[in-house]
């Protein structure tokens, strides 16, 4: 008896511990082990679902992507803590929230991202702004230094351009035109391989283009050019334009106004707007000859229109490339007002700037009205005299030509007249 | 077989066609740049270093030009030939006169039409060659101020040069449009002439044409008849043709006065030096 009653608690101490022993090993196991339990359903290629709306879901997880990603090593219940769904509550096993939640570990990238536009967005309710696993893939993750990665450096623009060059996509969300896909893989930056979205965007907190902390608001663009390109940037902060940009003037021009965006080409490649043959023709004029702009800055037209006249613009025109254009005279990023002591068509300097091309150019070569316009009202004597040798020689020309084809024409009648008869 | 006369010996066919490429190629070369985004220039803009090249050409041109000008004058200067063309290229009343009656017969005012004799060179001819030697000592000027802009702007102001290229530019389309309707008419659309003068190629005119453009010439020549040299002793360069030479003038040798004459002399004297 006294054997059964200590056998009895004996077994009740076993009752006692055994589940405790039970339920800790399960849980050790499915936290600890290989992840087999929920393979043993989910490697099913076969496996769906349905969700609210009908769609089908595919429920397969690839073993052997899941184990070769970063995450490899972990527990599908590291992430996929709370999975209450139906059907895991019928095996009795632990249900957890189907939205995994990467903040648990991934507190700074989570801080930058909820400060991001594709957090906002979704946090408006839009369902199809990017979470962490639309750009960084789910099961299968790979460290961005892995050439495999979503987040590698070479498959970035791929991986941003699952949206952002998908027509539908864009038209939807109202994102602007879709980018065409090879557009930024063609452009400079594509071309290095070690220029992609993320580095003009930022990653996890990029913002959107109206906002002020936003890496590519029109104020900040020369800042963001400049993680790279330290020395140009500096040269234009200093610049008329650049002086303008930083005080937030929407008309006046940063880096991208010249040099586009997305596909921003060598200054070699023809298609490039800051090319020599299209500087003079597109970039300058898009501003320097546009009405709008033009009246509201108080600057007039009147330099392309003459430069366009002149033997530069004119040889230019046709395509010399030896000809001076626009840039050759006011400089590239560090254009300044001719008020300015180091603008290169201040008074001071212009003898140096016209002795690139001009050798020999004399302090009275420099002197003189450059972007001339032939007019008898002319502010220049030089404009006036023009015009007046202009005005001369068109009647000259109208009189002589004139009156030798009326004496021909003439001639012509007369002698046509007499042979009919 | 009709009578031919002479109108241009060999070497001024070559100074006509020299000319004749030279403008065309300036015309050319130059309206290339002011109309640079034109059609018609893009086999010249879509060349590599086309506009490059076009200006060395046009350059060149004219540098040919002002060379040929040179040579025409040492021509005038130093050929009896020559010195006649001077002759019978000064225009005077006779050629207002001619120019008026042709107005006045086209215009059916002289009824019937007067015959008119003109000269050698008429009042047609003597306007356009004038019209060349101003329009090409214009386009040298202003060519040259253009070209050398650093060594003309050491001591000009800036709008002298634009003055310059506008006048380059305005004279060249004077002289362009002259020569379309001026010269030609003369010697292409003209009813009488047309298809073409064939003189700038065989040197000939007809008699016909004589007695059309030149019957005061063609009446002298008919009166100096006798005087006309044979074949084989016409100028070489003319190729025998027959022309008016004035004899007194080959056998009055050594003549000449002036400068010219004195130079000449001394020429003679070296050649034929015998020793003292």
């Amino acid at each position: 008896m006294k054997r059964r009653e200590g056998g009895s608690n004996a077994w009740m101490f076993l009752w006692m511990v055994l589940p405790i022993f039970l339920i800790f090993g399960w849980m050790i196991g499915v936290a600890w082990s290989d992840n087999s339990f929920c393979f043993g359903c989910h490697q099913d290629e076969s496996l769906k679902k349905q969700d609210a709306r009908g769609r089908s879901i595919s429920l397969s997880v690839s073993e052997p992507g899941f184990k070769s990603s970063v995450h490899g090593k972990l527990s599908c219940s590291d992430c996929h803590t709370r999975i209450k769904d139906d059907k895991h509550a019928e095996g009795g096993q632990k249900a957890a929230d189907k939205r995994v939640n990467c903040a648990t570990c991934h507190e700074k990238a989570d801080k930058e991202y909820q400060q991001g536009l594709h957090s906002k967005w979704i946090m408006k309710g839009t369902e199809r702004a990017a979470h962490c696993y639309d750009c960084h893939g789910k099961h299968n993750i790979l460290a961005s230094k892995n050439p495999k990665s979503m987040t590698h450096v070479s498959s970035v623009d791929k991986t941003c351009n699952r949206c952002h060059a998908d027509a539908v996509f864009v038209k939807e969300h109202a994102l602007g035109p879709p980018l065409p896909k090879e557009e930024f893989r063609e452009s400079v930056h594509g071309k290095t391989g070690e220029i992609t979205c993320t580095n003009c965007h930022g990653s996890h907190s990029l913002k959107s283009l109206i906002d002020p902390k936003s890496t590519i608001f029109r104020s900040n663009i020369p800042q963001t050019c400049g993680g790279c390109h330290p020395d140009i940037t500096k040269q234009f902060a200093d610049s008329v334009h650049g002086v303008l940009a930083a005080r937030g003037r929407s008309d006046s021009p940063t880096c991208t106004t010249c040099h586009g965006f997305h596909g921003i080409k060598a200054k070699i490649d023809p298609d490039s707007p800051v090319h020599e043959r299209r500087i003079a023709m597109t970039t300058c004029p898009q501003c320097h000859a546009a009405e709008r702009i033009s009246q509201e800055y108080k600057i007039t037209t009147v330099p392309v229109k003459s430069y366009y006249d002149s033997f530069h613009g004119l040889s230019y025109r046709g395509g010399d490339t030896f000809s001076a254009n626009c840039a050759s005279c006011h400089g590239v990023h560090d254009i300044r007002p001719s008020s300015d002591p180091k603008s290169m068509i201040h008074k001071d300097n212009l003898q140096k700037t016209c002795g690139n091309c001009h050798p020999g150019a004399s302090e009275n070569f420099a002197k003189g009205k450059i972007h001339l316009v032939a007019s008898v009202k002319g502010e220049a004597f030089g404009e006036k005299v023009v015009g007046w040798v202009r005005i001369v020689y068109i009647l000259l020309i109208v009189a002589v030509i004139g009156g030798l084809t009326f004496f021909n024409f003439l001639d012509w009648l007369r002698k046509t007249i007499d042979r009919a008869r | 077989m009709t009578k031919k006369y002479l109108r241009m010996t060999l070497n001024e066919r070559m100074q006509h066609l020299n000319l004749a490429v030279n403008f065309t190629l300036l015309v050319i070369t130059g309206f290339a740049l002011s109309f640079s985004t034109a059609f018609w220039v893009t086999p010249i803009a879509d060349l590599p270093m086309g506009m490059t090249f076009r200006g060395f050409l046009h350059r060149l041109c004219g540098v040919a030009t002002v060379f040929l000008g040179g040579y025409h004058l040492l021509y005038l200067a130093f050929t009896e030939r020559g010195r006649k063309i001077v002759k019978d290229m000064i225009p005077g009343l006779k050629d207002a006169i001619d120019l008026w009656e042709t107005l006045k017969n086209n215009l059916f005012i002289n009824r019937p039409a007067k015959e008119l004799k003109m000269p050698r060179f008429n009042f047609r001819e003597k306007l356009e060659y004038l019209g060349l030697i101003w329009g090409t000592i214009v386009m040298t000027v202003t060519g040259f101020i253009l070209w050398f802009k650093t060594e003309w702007l050491q001591f000009f102001p800036m709008w002298t040069w634009d003055v310059a290229r506008a006048i380059h530019f305005y004279e060249a389309v004077l002289a362009t449009l002259t020569i379309i309707v001026w010269h030609f008419y003369s010697v292409i659309f003209n009813p009488d002439i047309y298809p073409m003068s064939w003189a700038w190629i065989t040197g000939n005119l007809t008699e016909h044409e004589m007695k059309e453009e030149h019957g005061l010439e063609l009446e002298m020549i008919k009166a100096e008849k006798g005087k006309l040299v044979e074949f084989d002793k016409a100028a070489a360069v003319g190729g025998g043709r027959v022309y008016p030479v004035h004899r007194e003038k080959e056998e009055k040798n050594s003549s000449a006065g002036g400068f010219l004459g004195t130079v000449r002399d001394l020429n003679e004297k070296i050649k034929n030096w015998r020793g003292m």
